[in-house]
């Protein structure tokens, strides 16, 4: 079920109600529920693959035990490798057979022989990317000792499945989360408030800019060739605004909805459009998806013997799996590539660690070049965007191609209705710019404020939800 | 813990009542679907003739040229599956029905409302017919199936402009569009082929189950079955994918042959629909639309000797 659909609607009262009031009292039960409640959730997408999310923690759960338990290295090792196996294997199969094996079977065909590959007929598991890396970072830890494994499945479980990140982040690390799961929570009203804030906020992000925005896109993006430069150049710019807000959207929905529970998950967005090179933007986007590929893939890359290999050579690996990770088409792999080839050309530039503070400081927005240079980024990063989003490399060819023809100087060609998202994207920036201290923008709006005018400003974002609420998209991370 | 309920429940009311509110102002304004709906209730028991389909039925059929007692009960974008659920829904009233009109367009056994980009009308045929023929709760509520700006502006222009939302003539027919109106033909007939063209046949196996359905129901009421292929402009004809056709054709062919009470008609081709019949390259104006249900009446009566 969507986040922003009448069941979730009815599914989250019921649930936080049956939390609070029904299973308050203990905590094995209240965590029962929650996995209950997240098995539903999930069910809800497709009943069926539900045998592979139980097998897949169950298989976490053992393993990290085993891990626990055996005193001798090469079999902690045994069974590390055991696991990363299956369970990478199993995203592998469902992800990536048919891309690999038609890859394959185009390289062998370009060399002028034939042979058949027999495609797999299989649906990609909602969230199955999710699912697996919370799997992967708990056994990790385990192996690595940051964490000693839980005894509880039904505790496990639940941190592997937590319905509010289950099909689409953020990924969460077992130090984090799983404490919380094992501790007694207790209600608090100004989280809870906060949460349904954030919740508020999340959902016009994503029902009000982000699918404003898809209309748009979808539109140029699926009639590239009948749009001039500067058409194309937009639909660029409201892919970059879609997918932040659709993506940030439901990270802040999931967030929320935590915090109604007493739970508190990672912030996954931190204004990733205000960065002022390619390095502090990924420190700011899907920040749980590249802290976990920069504490397990890229760090033991650079410790172990790889390092001959060179930085430069670990940073495109990561990048790689990173863009890899998003999909099973060269398209997000050339994606991940040119945000790790832009990582390169900063680091030979010198201005790789610059600008460590997460957030920039209100002095420098006088700054010209402070200007310029998160310009630049945007810019840089939304042209990466081209390829995430093209059907195919030679779709994103085409259309970057046609982009920076001579038509790029002319008018596009949008209805006027475009103007006015184009009008909100520029709101929801200073928005966002005013904002851009806290979690998320609004989280200290109107915390002072009179009741009466508080609840105007909340009555008022309800408002424009439903004045653009009507037709759903999906959301974009659920492909992965 | 109450505090937040407290909160909560005061912050909701206003927003509820005023849901609550809208959707029954939604529902109280007449429209095609109760307006059928309500006469089906009514006069279901005298109806001779019943046409039913999509809007190629529903604009091309005025059942006032025909000899007979009948009522188009067609809208647009209906599908095979709600013609069988409107035919369920007054079983037991069809005592005086003789006879069922369907048009079996190149798109009709290719798609299905519910998953169309028209399924927003599903919650018509929930709430005005009374059908339960969706499983998604926001099928079943005016305020959650279309965005607030276009309810505030159904809200508007029937409550504060007064303007009519009834577009049915009193047997049902489109009337709303007429002669006066004629778009290119040219340009209209590409476009509406390439609408109605679909990549896959998912739903081709199910749609002719559903129309089989429709027929064994006719069948054991003693009632024909008459399925025609609409009359259309040369220029939605010339650009129509022949597989998709050829298959539609052939199903329909099959049909006719299979069953006792079915008579098929193709007029896809019928030279005698010229310009001045046509309101778009695919639906037939006032003019059209009498000339075709004349022919459908000497065909019927035809049939009946």
């Amino acid at each position: 079920m969507l986040f922003n659909s009448l069941n979730f609607a009815i599914f989250l009262p019921v649930v936080f109600i049956l939390y609070w009031f029904v299973t308050q009292k203990s905590l094995k039960i209240q965590n029962l529920l929650l996995l209950v409640a997240s098995y539903f959730f999930y069910a809800c997408w497709n009943y069926k693959l539900l045998f592979l999310l139980l097998f897949s923690t169950l298989l976490g759960f053992i393993t990290a035990i085993k891990i626990h338990e055996s005193g001798k290295t090469n079999i902690r090792q045994s069974w590390l490798w055991f696991y990363l196996a299956v369970n990478l294997g199993l995203l592998g199969i469902f992800k990536y057979y048919n891309f690999f094996a038609s890859s394959f079977i185009g390289v062998v065909s370009s060399l002028g022989f034939h042979t058949d590959f027999w495609a797999l007929d299989v649906i990609l598991p909602v969230g199955i990317s999710f699912y697996t890396f919370h799997g992967l970072s708990y056994v990790i830890d385990v192996y690595k000792k940051r964490v000693d494994p839980t005894r509880s499945f039904v505790e496990y479980a639940v941190f592997v499945s937590f319905f509010p990140l289950l099909v689409a982040g953020p990924i969460e690390r077992a130090t984090h989360l799983l404490p919380q799961i094992q501790q007694k929570r207790q209600f608090n009203y100004s989280e809870a408030v906060d949460g349904l804030k954030q919740i508020l906020w999340g959902l016009l992000k994503k029902i009000v800019i982000a699918d404003s925005c898809a209309e748009y896109v979808n539109l140029i993006f699926d009639n590239s060739t009948l749009y001039s430069g500067s058409t194309l150049a937009l639909g660029v710019i409201f892919f970059s605004f879609q997918i932040y807000c659709d993506f940030s959207g439901y990270s802040d929905i999931a967030i929320g909805t935590g915090k109604l529970f007493g739970i508190e998950l990672f912030q996954n967005f931190a204004f990733p459009y205000f960065s002022r090179n390619i390095s502090e933007f990924w420190r700011k986007w899907h920040i749980s998806l590249s802290a976990w590929f920069r504490d397990y893939v890229f760090f033991p890359l650079e410790r172990q013997r790889f390092k001959l290999l060179g930085q430069p050579l670990n940073i495109l690996v990561v990048f790689f799996l990173t863009g890899l990770w998003h999909g099973a088409n060269w398209t997000f792999v050339i994606w991940g590539l040119l945000h790790g080839s832009y990582l390169i050309l900063f680091s030979v530039l010198g201005r790789f660690g610059k600008y460590p503070t997460q957030v920039p400081r209100p002095s420098r927005v006088s700054n010209f070049f402070y200007f310029i240079e998160t310009l630049l980024t945007f810019l840089l990063v939304s042209f990466a965007w081209i390829f995430f989003r093209a059907k195919d490399v030679k779709h994103a060819i085409s259309y970057i191609i046609e982009l920076f023809s001579s038509s790029i100087i002319s008018a596009p060609e949008l209805p006027s209705k475009a103007w006015g998202t184009i009008v909100f994207i520029g709101i929801f920036l200073a928005v966002e710019w005013l904002g851009r201290n806290q979690g998320y923008a609004i989280g200290h709006l109107g915390l002072n404020w009179p009741r009466p005018l508080r609840w105007a400003l909340y009555y008022i974002i309800v408002i424009v939800i439903f004045y653009y609420a009507g037709s759903e998209q999906q959301f974009i991370y659920f492909q992965f | 813990m109450n505090r937040f309920l407290k909160n909560l429940g005061l912050f909701i009311l206003p927003v509820f009542l005023l849901c609550a509110s809208a959707e029954f102002a939604l529902r109280s304004i007449p429209n095609d679907y109760s307006y059928k709906s309500n006469y089906l209730d009514r006069n279901s028991e005298n109806i001779e003739v019943l046409f039913l389909g999509s809007s190629h039925a529903y604009r091309d059929i005025n059942p006032i040229f025909i000899n007979l007692n009948g009522f188009n009960a067609g809208y647009v974008s209906q599908t095979l599956d709600y013609d069988l659920k409107i035919l369920e829904k007054y079983d037991g009233n069809w005592g005086h029905l003789k006879y069922i009109v369907l048009p079996i367009s190149y798109f009709s056994l290719f798609y299905q409302l519910r998953t169309s980009t028209e399924s927003w009308r599903v919650k018509n045929y929930n709430i005005y017919y009374g059908m339960t023929s969706s499983n998604k709760l926001t099928d079943y509520f005016e305020i959650l199936s279309n965005n607030l700006e276009i309810n505030l502006e159904r809200i508007t222009s029937y409550y504060v402009l007064g303007k009519p939302n009834i577009t049915s003539s009193q047997l049902g027919w489109g009337a709303s569009f007429n002669s006066g109106s004629q778009p290119d033909l040219l340009e209209s007939g590409v476009s509406a082929a390439t609408r109605h063209t679909y990549a896959d046949d998912k739903y081709f196996n199910d749609n002719l189950t559903i129309l089989r359905s429709i027929i064994y129901f006719a069948d054991k009421r003693h009632i024909t079955v008459f399925l025609y292929t609409p009359p259309a402009y040369h220029s939605y004809v010339e650009h129509l994918d022949k597989a998709q056709l050829e298959r539609t054709l052939m199903a329909i062919k099959q049909i006719d042959h299979d069953s006792r009470n079915v008579f098929y008609v193709n007029f896809l081709t019928d030279d005698s629909f010229t310009a001045v019949d046509f309101l778009d390259a695919d639906h037939l104006n006032e003019i059209g639309a009498e000339k075709f249900t004349k022919k459908i009446g000497e065909l019927i009566y035809k049939n009946s000797q």
